[in-house]
This record gives structure tokens, C-alpha cells and sequence, in this order.
């Protein structure tokens, strides 16, 4: 069975769908995620990249299809047990637990990963292998020095990282990952581009990016939606000549 | 000494208040503070911890003190089996309500727990009139029978209430610390980011939920002995009013501050009840003012004189 999953995908969707009403958000969307890959997803605003990673996480309802992790069928789970399953993610939306240390927020993450059911008994700082997880994580996001802040009172780019990291503890096969550098400075980006790199190392990786040049130079395989629909997908070069991409969302005239 | 001690310094003078007091003065007022403060404890690991609002605590409350109150006198039960009969019925009838209200949070959440317990409160006072004694309640409650102790008399009473608010006390400041309090924290501080981590939000949700009907339960079964009596007062929701009132008085999401906001609560209701009939109103202004000018309760508002007087003796 290793054998085959190593050569196929880990994960994989079919014919999904999301409506809300009558407005299909994504449609039609089949795709195989090959191990060890990073995807780079574009698209014109509202073109259902985030629905799309919803879907993939179990924060949107399907009205169609199915999704697969590693030949498990997911579509049915809630996100806790796609986590669970070997699916991280972060959002575009920074979601970090803002009054709370950057180092009790990547416990929580480990504490999560390591126990199903949370014990009671024993203060959570004795246990010591949550907090080396933690740690090394921290280490991991370049943010050894900031342990002890607020997660609140980061910097937007540091928070991101943190993002990263707490989807990192889950220990993920797949990590979908919304925009991450959204919003960053420039000089933080590059950290940001370094910190996705590193982080995709093993990993299939699939990342929402509006900055063309990143995305080009860091994805292995380019997604392109439009109108919830995936317009076209391949390597950068072969993206970059597609005139129907050209057309609908380079914005090229013809 | 830092302001957490100030507050444990506090809460252990009030509770002590029979032993420092000359002939146990007190002590009626201080047992009753003890039982409630049981029962906010418990509240306050779903309200302040897990930042649930629930309006359905009475029930649990309530069916704790018929399951005593029945056990032992329709059934012959001894005391503590009881009571701890009690807590199990409150943790069941609280893991049912978690399963209807679970899916809906925030006010929604607030009013079908108050729904629900409104049902109960209704059909303890008519259907099951049998079995509850319907409006008149059911008089005579007994206390324990231990070791050859009168708890009848209220100064013994006492310390057996005060071993159980120890225990009930420490629990909850082991679970706050806990995997599962920081767990419940996270859900509290983000639900979204708490469930991508992996934690499965609803099933934590209705541990603490279960955990706080075991105490609600097993405080209600003690009010129930200490005033020798219940009646379908105990499960309205005007209970379950009284004890959001006292958790947000004293401080939610603080270890002491429910026992605060409980003593206060107490001892108004004792003097003011004795001044006019209109208490209950009274209590409410003062409520909605303490809300209005220490959103964090006393609790709270001592933490913030006391880092502002002794800026050194943070932690």
C-alpha cells in the first residue's frame, strides 16, 4: 500500500461542489495532490480559492463529490479529524489564540495533536513532551525570542509565521495554506517565502498567493481557478503561455 | 505577595468567618456560602473558562437536591451515596442538555439551556407532582449521619461543608491548569483555530458542561440538607440567574472570584432581605452598577488596586 501511495497522490477530490443558493462557489473540481508537492493556487478575487480550501478542510459543506486523504475518505469529517488525519492548514484570516503567549499557542497545538482526550489530572507544564514540541517549533518559525509574548501583540508577520507553526504541530501531510504572506512587508516576506520553502520540505503544500512572482517561483504545479472552476494547471512556464489564463486572468488582451 | 494571593487570603477569612468570629457567629451565612460557591465554581469552568453562557444551570442544581432529598428519604439511602448519587444525576442531566445545546452557541446557546430547564422546573412542579411533591416540595431533608457527629448542629455542619468546598475548590483549580482547561481556554479565546489544531470543540464543550452539572448537582443535594427542605424554587431559572449574577459580580474565569461574588451575593440578600421586600431589585441595581463600573468583578478590581499599589509584587 506504500508503495502505491507514494507513487499516486495523497490527497484528492472529486467532482466536488459548494453552493451557497443557487451561487455554485466551486464546481466541477477534481484534482489528484501528488506527495511532496508544492501547489501554488491563483485565481481572480472570488474565483473560490478559499472556498476550495474549505472544502479540502471541512469548513465548508460539499453539495457534491467526495475528498480523499491518503485513499481515506474524508468528505464526511469535521476539520478536528482531517487534522487528525494528516491535514493542516492556516487562514487567511489570522486565527491565533491572540491572549494567550506565542509559546501557550503552540502547546495547545501539541497538546491537541498528542491527546485525544485532554487529560485532567496533571498540570499542563508537566508535561514535558508537549513543551519540547512546542519548542521546537518555535525554533522552527524563527520566534525562539518571543516565546513569552502575547500572540496578540506580534507583528502581522510574525503572527503568520506563528499560523504556520501551529498548523506544523498537527505534523501534517498536507498543509493548505491561505494566503500567508498577505499583508507583509517586504523584507518579512522574503522570511515568510524561506519559512514556506522550508516547511513544504516532505510535504504536499497547497498555497493561495496573490504575488505572482512568489507563487512562479516557488510552486511546482500552478492551480488557476475561475468562476469556481479550475481553468487550467501545470508548471509555471506552461501557466504562464496558457492564453486562455492569459485572457481570463493575467488580464492580457488578446 | 501577589494579588492572587491577596484573593485566596480573602476568600479564606470569609470562610473561616465561624472559626475567627466569637461563639461561631456566622456560620448559617458562611454554610450557605459554601454550598453556593460550590455550585459557581463549577459554573464558572463552563461560563468564565470555556465562555459558554448558560441559563440552564438550575436544573442541574435542582434535580441534584430531589435526587438526594429522595434518595435518602423515600429510599432509605445513607447520605453520602446520596449526594453522590446527586452529582452523577446533575453530570447526566447536564451531558443531556449539552447534546440539544451544543450546536448552537452564544445566545442561542443561553436559551435553550434556559428552555430546558424551564421544562424541567414545570414538570417537577405538575407531572412528576408524585415524585417532587409538585409546589409544596418535599420538607425534612436530612444531613449526614457520620461517625457519630450531629450535623444538625450547624458549627458541625460546617467543617463537613467546608472539606467538600476544599476539595470542590481544588478540583477546579486543577482542571483550569490542566490540558483540559487550556483546551477549553483555547475554544474560548478561538473556536475556529481550537478545532483546526485538532481538538474535537463540541466533546470538550460537553466534558465541562457534564463536569459543572456534577458540581451544580452535588451543591444542590447539600442546599437541600442544609435547609432541610426542596422545592421547585430550586430548579426556576430565577437559580440560574442568581448564579450568573454571583460568577460575574465576583469575576468570571478567576478561581476565586465566583466564591466573592457568592459571598457578596450572600450577604446582601441576608441584610438587605431583612431591610425591604424589594431585595431582589435592589441586588439587581447594585449588579447592574458593580457590571457597568468592574467589568472583571471584584476580582478583577482588587487585581487592579493592588498591581497599582504594589507594582513590584506582580508575578
Amino acid at each position: 500500500m506504500n508503495s502505491t501511495a507514494e507513487a499516486k497522490h495523497v490527497l484528492r477530490c472529486e467532482d466536488i461542489e459548494v453552493s451557497y443558493g443557487a451561487f455554485k462557489a466551486v464546481t466541477n473540481v477534481t484534482y489528484e495532490f501528488k506527495p511532496g508537492l508544492l501547489y501554488g493556487l491563483i485565481g481572480p478575487n472570488g474565483a473560490g480559492k478559499t472556498t476550495l480550501m474549505n472544502a479540502l478542510s471541512g469548513r465548508a459543506q460539499l453539495s457534491k463529490g467526495r475528498v480523499f486523504l491518503n485513499d481515506q475518505e474524508i468528505t464526511k469529517q469535521s476539520p478536528h479529524a482531517r487534522t487528525w488525519a494528516g491535514l493542516g492548514r492556516s487562514f487567511q484570516i489570522t486565527q491565533i489564540f491572540a491572549e494567550m503567549t506565542v509559546f501557550e499557542n503552540l502547546r495547545l497545538a501539541a497538546q491537541a495533536h498528542r491527546f485525544r482526550l485532554q487529560p485532567f489530572w496533571r498540570p499542563v507544564g508537566k508535561f514535558r513532551e508537549i513543551a519540547n514540541d512546542a519548542e521546537k517549533v518555535l525554533n522552527e518559525i524563527g520566534l525562539e525570542s518571543f516565546g513569552h509574548v502575547n500572540a496578540g501583540s506580534l507583528s502581522h508577520g510574525d503572527q503568520r509565521a506563528l499560523e504556520i507553526g501551529l498548523a506544523l504541530l498537527s505534523e501534517p501531510k498536507v498543509l493548505l495554506l491561505d494566503e500567508p504572506l498577505a499583508g507583509v512587508g517586504h523584507d518579512v516576506a522574503e522570511k515568510a517565502v524561506e519559512l514556506i520553502r522550508r516547511v513544504s520540505e516532505g510535504r504536499t503544500v497547497l498555497l493561495i498567493e496573490h504575488n505572482m512572482d512568489v507563487v512562479m517561483e516557488i510552486s511546482d504545479e500552478i492551480i488557476v481557478m475561475l468562476a469556481g472552476e479550475i481553468l487550467a494547471s501545470g508548471e509555471a512556464e506552461t501557466i504562464k503561455q496558457d492564453p486562455r489564463v492569459r485572457t481570463a486572468y493575467l488580464g492580457e488582451e488578446e | 505577595m501577589n494579588a492572587q494571593r491577596l484573593l485566596a487570603l480573602l476568600v479564606a477569612i470569609i470562610i473561616s468567618a465561624p472559626l475567627l468570629l466569637p461563639d461561631g457567629q456566622g456560620v448559617g451565612l458562611v454554610n450557605a456560602i459554601l454550598i453556593w460557591s460550590i455550585f459557581a465554581i463549577g459554573f464558572d469552568l463552563v461560563f468564565g473558562v470555556a465562555g459558554m453562557l448558560s441559563f440552564g444551570h438550575a436544573a442541574f442544581f435542582g434535580v441534584g437536591a430531589y435526587t438526594l432529598s429522595l434518595l435518602t428519604m423515600r429510599m432509605g439511602w445513607d447520605f453520602i451515596p446520596s449526594l453522590g448519587a446527586a452529582g452523577v444525576v446533575g453530570g447526566a442531566v447536564a451531558l443531556v442538555f449539552s447534546y440539544f445545546a451544543i450546536r448552537v452557541s452564544g445566545l442561542f446557546f443561553a436559551l435553550l439551556t434556559l428552555a430546558l430547564s424551564q421544562l424541567i422546573y414545570i414538570m417537577a412542579g405538575t407531572k412528576l407532582r408524585m415524585l417532587t411533591g409538585g409546589v409544596d416540595g418535599i420538607a425534612g431533608v436530612p444531613r449526614p449521619d457520620l461517625f457519630g457527629i450531629d450535623f444538625y448542629d450547624d458549627g458541625n455542619y460546617y467543617f463537613f461543608l467546608l472539606a467538600l468546598f476544599v476539595l470542590a475548590l481544588l478540583i477546579s483549580g486543577l482542571i483550569r491548569i490542566s490540558p483540559l482547561g487550556q483546551a477549553l481556554k483555547a475554544i474560548k479565546s478561538n473556536e475556529v483555530r481550537a478545532e483546526q489544531i485538532g481538538f474535537n470543540v463540541q466533546r470538550l464543550q460537553r466534558s465541562v458542561f457534564t463536569i459543572s452539572g456534577v458540581y451544580a448537582g452535588v451543591s444542590g443535594g447539600l442546599l437541600a440538607s442544609l435547609i432541610f427542605y426542596v422545592g421547585p424554587q430550586m430548579l426556576h431559572w430565577t437559580t440560574s440567574g442568581d448564579v450568573v449574577i454571583m460568577v460575574l459580580l465576583g469575576g468570571m474565569g478567576t478561581l476565586f472570584g465566583p466564591i466573592l461574588g457568592v459571598a457578596i451575593f450572600e450577604i446582601m440578600r441576608e441584610w438587605l432581605s431583612t431591610q425591604t421586600s424589594h431585595w431582589y431589585g435592589i441586588l439587581g441595581l447594585i449588579f447592574i452598577i458593580c457590571t457597568i463600573g468592574m467589568p472583571k468583578g471584584i476580582a478583577g478590581l482588587i487585581t487592579q488596586l493592588w498591581d497599582r499599589i504594589m507594582p513590584g509584587g506582580k508575578s
